[in-house]
Parts: C-alpha cells; structure tokens; sequence
C-alpha cells in the first residue's frame, strides 16, 4: 500500500465518521407484526407527503416495548397491552398506549378440517386441544386425524390475548402444541402446509386455505369472525392494536401518531383488514 | 477356501468401489439440485426491474434495490475499518514477534475470533453497542461487528502472503540501511498487497451473506431507503430473504425470496471472484 | 499531512510504526476477551437469579422458568444427525476422488465445493423451508415438515462440502510410498485404504470432522427456519420426527424479544456464551488433530 492509498483512507474514515455525527430526524418504529401492514402502508403515504423518513421495523410485542423503552425507537407496536413486569423495569418512563383500531384473534383450521366440518369451537374445546386433552379431530365433530396444534411465541400479543380469552391465562403453557411459530406470515405458512392443523391468526390473515372458526358461547350461541361482530363487539375474541409511546415523544413523532388516527391514517387500519377507532361502525360495510 | 476368500474380498472391493462413486454421485447430486433450484427459481425472478425498484408489499412486489444497496454498505464500510488492523496485526506478527509463543497467543486469539458463532457475534453487537453505547439499531454498529467477522480472515490471508515474501528482500533492504518503517513500506506492503486485497475480498464475499450478525443490530424491516446518516438502519439481502421465507406459501414473496436469494450469491461470486482474480494480477504487478 | 510525516526522524517513524502494529494486535486479540468477558457479565443475573432453574426442561419467561434442556439436547441430536449423513457421504466421496486419476474431476470438484462454500445460510434456510421440510412431510405423511430430522438434513448438506474437501486433502497428505507399497501387495482398493491410508489419514479426518462440527454448531439461520421451535424434549427422547429447538435457534428468535438487562436477556447471553465455548473447544481440538496429523 502507498501513502496515496493510507491518506485515502485515513481521509474516507475521518469523513464517514463525520457523516456519521449528523443525524438527521428520523422516526423509527418496531414490534409487532399484526399492527405492522397498517402502520407500515401509513408510514409510507406519511413519508411521500410529508418527506419525513419513517423506519419500520417487525419483531413482536415484546421487543417493540423493549426497544421502545431502551430509546431505540420513537414508537412501539403491541398487539396487547403493556405488562406490569414490563412498566415496572422501565419505572422512570411514562408510557402511553394509543389504540389505532380493533382486530380479532381468530381459532384457524386447516381448509381440510373446515371441508369436513368443523366450522365452530367453543371456548372449551379450544382449551382442551391447546392443554393436550383432545388430539383427534372426530372429538370436536370432524374426521379421525390428529390435531396439529400450531402454538405462537410466548411474547407474542396475538397469543396472549388468545389464551387470556380463551384459557384463562395468557402465560399458560400449551402441553399440546407441536410446533411454535413466530410471525403471522410464517403461522399462515405452516397452516396452508397441513392438512389437520388448528392455530390463530389476526382476522386480517384469513384466506381459502387457513379458514376461521365460529365461536359456540356457553350459552350455545354462534358468532362468526367478521369484521361486523369485531366492529359491534359481540366477537369474544377482540382486542386493541395499539402503539406505545414514551413521554419524551419528538415532534416528528408524534406528528406521525396524530396522522395515523387522523381519517386518512384510519383508512390504511381498515384496508389492512381492521376495524378502524375513529370511524362509525356503519361505514365498515363494503 | 482360498478361493472363496479371494471371492469374499473381491465382493467387498466391489462394494467399497461402488460406495464411493455412490457418495460422490450423490455429493454431486445435492449440489446440482441447490444450484440448479437457486438459479431456476431466481432466474424467474430477476430482471432489470427487479434489481432497480424498492420493495412494496412487505416484498412480496416491487424489487430489491434498497437491499442490495444496504448490503453493499454494510460490507464496504466494515472493509474500510478491518483494514488498518488487520494490517497492523499481520505485520506485527510477521515483522515484530519472534517468540513462538507470542505467536501462537495471536493465532489463538485470530482462530478463536473465527470459530465464534455469527450468532453470538449479534448478540454481542446487540450489548455492547445497541445497549450500553445506546447507538440504536444502525448501519455502523452492522459494519463494526462485519468487521470484527472478516479480521481473521483478512489478517491470516495478509500474513501469509508477508511470510512467502523471500527474506532475501528483508536482507537487501537492510544491507541498503532501511529502517524497520522504511522496509515495511518499501518492500513488505508493496510486496503482500495481492495478499491484502485479496484477503479483503475473501472477506468481503463471506461478509455479505451473513445474517445472524446483523439482524438484531443492522437492519429494518420496512422504510428504509438509503441512509442518511451511519447511524440508521439499513436494509439488506440476507434479511429480506428470511422475511421473505418466513411467507413461504405466498408464491409472489417465495418467488422475491429466491430472487434475492440468486442476486446475493452473485453478489459472493463477484467478491470471490475479484480475490481470485487480485490473487495473480496484483501478485504478478508487485513481482515485477 | 504528508509532508509533515516525511519531516519526522525516521526512529520516531520507526516507533510510530511500532506502535500501531502492536496497538492494532492488541485490538485483534483482545476482541475475543472481550467478547468472552461481556458475555460472561450479562449471564450473571441468569446464573444467580434462575441458577436453579436452568437444568430443567421448563422454559417460560414470563414465569420465571428457564430450563435450557431442551435447547442443549436439541443442539445435540440435530448435530448428531448431521455427523451420521454428512460424515460417512463425505469420506467416501473423498476417497473417490483422492483416488481418481482423473485431474478433470477434481478440478470440477473442487470448483464445486467453493461455489457451495459461497451459498449463505440464509439461502439453505429458504431451500430448507421450500424443498426439504415439505418433502419431509410429505414423504412421511407428517403434518409439518419443521423438524429436527429437517434441521439435521440441512446442516448435513452444509458441512458435506467441509468435510469432503479437508479428507480429500488429508488422504492426498499420506505419502505416496505407504500407498504403493500397499498396492504391491496386491491388497484391494478397500484394504489399501483401511490398512494403509486410514491409519495415516485419521487425525487429520477427525480434525475435519471437528471443524466441520464447530461450525454446524454455530449455524443459526437455516436450522431456525425448519426446526419448530418447540422448547420441548421430545418425545420419546429418540423422536427425530417432532419439533425442536437448538441454542442458536432459540437465540435467533428470542435476542430481540428480551428486554437488555432482564433475566430473560441473561439467560440467552448464557446460552450464546455455552454455545461460543463449545464451538471454540471444537475448533481447538481440531487443531490439536491436525497438528497430531503432521507428526505421523
């Protein structure tokens, strides 16, 4: 190497550590992958309009409070709400959770399983299946196979909010499950790969091949998964998308919060596959 | 009986003959598959447009522009800071050490940087910067920790190509009244840069590929265009292939994937291909 | 810049020089106590506050419960797997073309294996999830093909290229007179290899094996995509067919859920520093086999 190439080089690090130093504002936001299509097509629109740059990143509810918490993100994204173990290790923050629209966590079977007919569960046949206390479908009306109970990721918001509703506890431990999966992209993968396979999914990720149960109420009544019932609030399963902020919020921040819960922002929760918050339930038909 | 011995073992030359064309068959098998599916599969993906649009639809439309230009980064910045000290390391240890054990204190250190796990190496990354030095999840901090991958490597390949410089060089320049700085520059630089370069490319090409290091540490989900600044995240191939893979039966994301997959190993073969090539051309160059 | 660098005396150069080689070995070496160090800090809180708990087969944040079993077993049967196909397919091969007289094939072969070298394991993730687990599933009528049987195919294939390039090499270093004599016996190919060139050749075959080992341990990406991550042993405990976890895989997708500083966060970094030890003992002791090799 010549002294041409040393000064170059001292010269191209000294500059990129000057680049370096002059961030500019940006607005970072990460978590979970339920709220993420909504918040991600908003950012989108935000940023041409506005040219503000937004960062969206998935990774789970947990890790959208963690780094929200830690100052590595602006804006968190849960699909449930805030724990106390997790406001209590972050005491010297304020956070404040802001819904942005509703979605429903829905019991997914196998297109084969609903073809052979089984289109409702109740509560405790759900719990039976993830506690390991049913394994065959022909104890829930359907053909002689196996369950395959498909579990998710114990930070996940969608899987809390199942077990808290449907079993009781939502840190109780599925003896049943025979696989865990993270994403709701990936659990709509493995779910379209089986043929006898119960798992849950938020409404939004409802297709031909990952059909949604009907819920059967103690009481015998059958409420189907639609945006209607989530809108209305008879489905049971139901819970607010929100995103977290801290108290220190930058401008730029929180200009993008009040344009996500503004008609225009609202608009990309519905077209994601939400029920919209600030919106008129009437206005969801078409 | 001797006959049915001589028998017995010329089955048993059959069969061993047999199972080692079989083994190599079937190594020469997989390999075709792989290639064959990543280029197949890749091919109906890639086009101009491809390589030259954003990605939309979480990557399941549009291109992967922004991820080869993140990848490209991550890896160009991270060659920039292991050079000086790989450098430095290798002339230390070829110029400097005369102890045998000093030297094997380094190689210790240089194989045990190279037998880490790249999963470990992001969950360092994830310590020491992203928490304790409170840098966010940033390009720099990606190209740091790429860095700290590629400096065994690059050190081993700089120092080797220091060793086969001929001591009659060292000697000539001594007996010519050089200093040690003045060797250094004169003969053993000019003399081991193939060496350099290509250690740098080799590196480079693994760099590129990896994900595990960077994942929790570089890089973003969806936003991100080219960075203003070292510190924001970038894009990049790996990551977008396994949020891609992640959605394996959604055909547009799986086709994207493998798209992706194929631009990355051209990627690789570029970089290895560009050490193989400064291997003799620069070696001949500062030969002469 | 340039010309006050000129200016200097030519010892302060000399020391100047000195200087930075030994400050930038300093670094390089360092990197790994450090590494070693940092890790070593932040399991503490997992060791003293979940001490208890981290033998058992229980893994449950939320609940306190870290019982890394079925991670540490789940590393262990998916290496297992991988050894069982990739190692006997590898030596066999190796010896193939070892013996071969044709410098063609090699040539190719060896071509190959630095193309497979290039593919990231990224890619052999996508492979895994798009070819390998659903022929598994289908093929054995399973309803998923996330398996540790999966997980061990594909590591096979990934380190196959390791250890068929390293034997390769290790029998072209036994020296070409054991061989002949052999051959003038009038032994067969088979016996050549098992009398004479094995017994040569075997430190430097389980120096290959052991590297190839260290880095399937290590391997993160493609054995997170197809392994289930279920933090379950399976059952009974020889079920290839059910869903797993290994370290890397539990790392890979539980690191960015975890809060820094937690318990949680602690008890991953254990696992990581678990992991970086015993890659590090594999690759020292690989050393140790081809250093053992030279001597013979």
């Amino acid at each position: 190497m010549n002294n041409k190439t040393l000064n170059f080089t001292i010269l191209a690090i000294c500059s990129l550590a000057l680049y370096g130093c002059s961030r500019p504002e940006i607005v970072s936001i990460s978590g979970s992958t339920t709220v993420l299509p909504a918040v991600s097509k908003a950012a989108q629109a935000y940023q041409n309009r506005h040219g503000q740059n937004i960062i969206v990143n998935a990774g789970g509810s947990g890790s959208g409070f963690n780094q929200l918490a830690e100052g590595q993100t602006d804006i968190g994204m849960m699909s449930r709400d805030i724990t106390e173990g997790e406001i209590a290790r972050f005491s010297q923050h304020v956070f404040t959770p802001i819904a942005i629209g509703r979605d429903a966590v829905v019991p997914v079977v196998s297109s084969e399983i609903y073809e052979a007919g089984v289109t409702q569960l109740s509560f405790a046949q759900m719990t039976d299946i993830y506690k390991g206390r049913i394994d065959n479908w022909n104890a829930v009306g359907g053909p002689d196979k196996e369950i395959f109970v498909i579990d998710k990721e114990s930070s996940s918001g969608t899987r809390q909010t199942f077990f808290e509703i449907v079993l009781g506890d939502k840190k109780a431990e599925a003896a049943g499950a025979d696989l865990v999966i993270g994403s709701n992209n990936e659990e709509q993968t493995a779910m379209t790969q089986s043929d006898a396979a119960i798992g849950m999914l938020s409404l939004a990720w409802l297709n031909e091949d990952v059909r949604g149960v009907s819920i059967v109420t103690d009481i015998g009544v059958i409420i189907e998964p639609t945006l209607e019932n989530v809108a209305n609030g008879t489905y049971p399963i139901s819970r607010d998308l929100n995103i977290v902020v801290r108290g220190d919020i930058s401008p730029a921040a929180q200009g993008f919060v009040d344009y996500l819960l503004s008609p225009d922002g609202q608009d990309f929760v519905q077209n994601s596959g939400y029920v919209p918050v600030n919106k008129p339930a009437h206005s969801l038909e078409q | 009986m001797s006959n049915v011995r001589r028998y017995k073992r010329n089955i048993g030359d059959k069969v061993f003959a047999a199972a080692t064309r079989g083994a190599l068959g079937l190594c020469f098998a997989i390999l075709t598959f792989l290639i064959g599916a990543i280029i197949w599969q890749g091919g109906k993906a890639i086009s101009l447009e491809f390589l030259l649009m954003p990605a939309q639809d979480f990557g399941a439309s549009g291109g992967i522009f922004y991820q080869i230009v993140g990848s490209l980064l991550l890896v160009i910045v991270a060659a920039v800071l292991v050079l000086p000290f790989a450098v430095g390391t290798a002339l230390y240890r070829s110029e400097y050490v005369s102890s045998a054990r000093r030297k094997r204190l380094i190689d210790l250190a240089l194989y045990s940087l190279n037998a880490i796990p790249s999963v470990t190496y992001g969950v360092f990354g994830l310590i020491l910067f992203v928490n304790i030095f409170g840098t966010g999840i940033s390009w720099f901090v990606g190209s740091i920790i790429l860095a700290m991958m590629m400096l065994p490597t690059v050190t081993i390949t700089a120092y080797q190509s220091m060793q086969a410089i001929s001591d009659d060089y060292r000697e000539n320049a001594a007996a010519l009244g050089l200093t040690r700085a003045q060797q250094i520059r004169s003969v053993i630089l000019p003399q081991s840069l193939h060496g350099i370069v290509t250690g740098l490319l080799i590196g480079l090409a693994r760099a590129i590929g990896e994900t595990a290091p960077i994942m929790f540490i570089a890089t973003a989900f969806s936003g991100v265009s080219v960075p203003r600044s070292l510190l924001e995240p970038v894009a990049s191939l790996p990551t977008h292939i396994l949020a891609l893979a992640q959605q394996a039966t959604n055909p547009d994301a799986l086709r994207n994937a493998w798209g992706a997959s194929l631009t990355l190993i051209m990627l690789v073969m570029l970089f290895s291909m560009m050490a193989y090539y400064a291997r003799f051309k620069l070696m001949t160059f500062s030969r002469k | 810049m340039k010309a006050r660098f000129s200016t200097l005396s030519a010892r302060s150069k000399n020391s100047a020089l000195k200087t930075y080689v030994s400050a930038s070995c300093l670094v390089s070496a360092g990197l790994v106590l450090l590494i070693f160090g940092l890790m070593l800090v932040q399991s503490f809180p997992a060791l003293s506050e979940a001490g208890g708990t981290l033998f058992t087969t229980r893994w449950n944040p939320t609940d306190n419960q870290y019982g890394m079993l079925p991670m540490l077993y789940g590393t262990l049967v998916v290496m297992l797997i991988a050894m069982v196909f990739a190692v006997p397919i590898g030596i066999l091969a190796a010896i193939y073309i070892a013996e071969t007289r044709s410098e063609k094939l090699r040539r190719l072969t060896r071509s190959a294996l630095e193309i497979l070298a290039g593919v990231p394991s990224i890619v052999y993730g996508l492979i895994g999830i798009a070819y390998v687990s659903v022929w598994v599933a289908n093929g054995l009528s399973l309803q998923t093909g996330r398996l540790i049987l999966t997980a061990g195919l594909i590591l096979a294939i990934m380190i196959l290229p390791t250890i068929l390039s390293l034997t390769t090499d290790a029998i072209l270093n036994v020296p070409r007179d054991v061989r002949e004599n052999a051959q003038a016996l009038g032994l067969y190919r088979y016996e050549v290899f098992k009398d004479a060139i094995w017994p040569v050749a075997k430190a430097d075959i389980a120096g290959a094996a052991l590297l190839a080992l260290g880095r399937a341990l290590g391997e993160t990406m493609a054995v997170m995509l197809v392994i289930g991550s279920i933090d379950r042993l399976p059952q009974p405990l020889y079920n290839v067919l059910s869903s797993g976890q290994t370290i890397t895989s539990k790392l890979g997708r539980e690191v960015g859920e975890s809060a820094f500083g937690s318990t949680h966060f602690s008890a991953l970094v254990l696992m990581s520093l678990i992991l970086v030890s015993i890659t590090i003992l594999l690759t020292a002791a690989s050393q140790h086999f081809f250093r053992a090799g030279r001597h013979v």
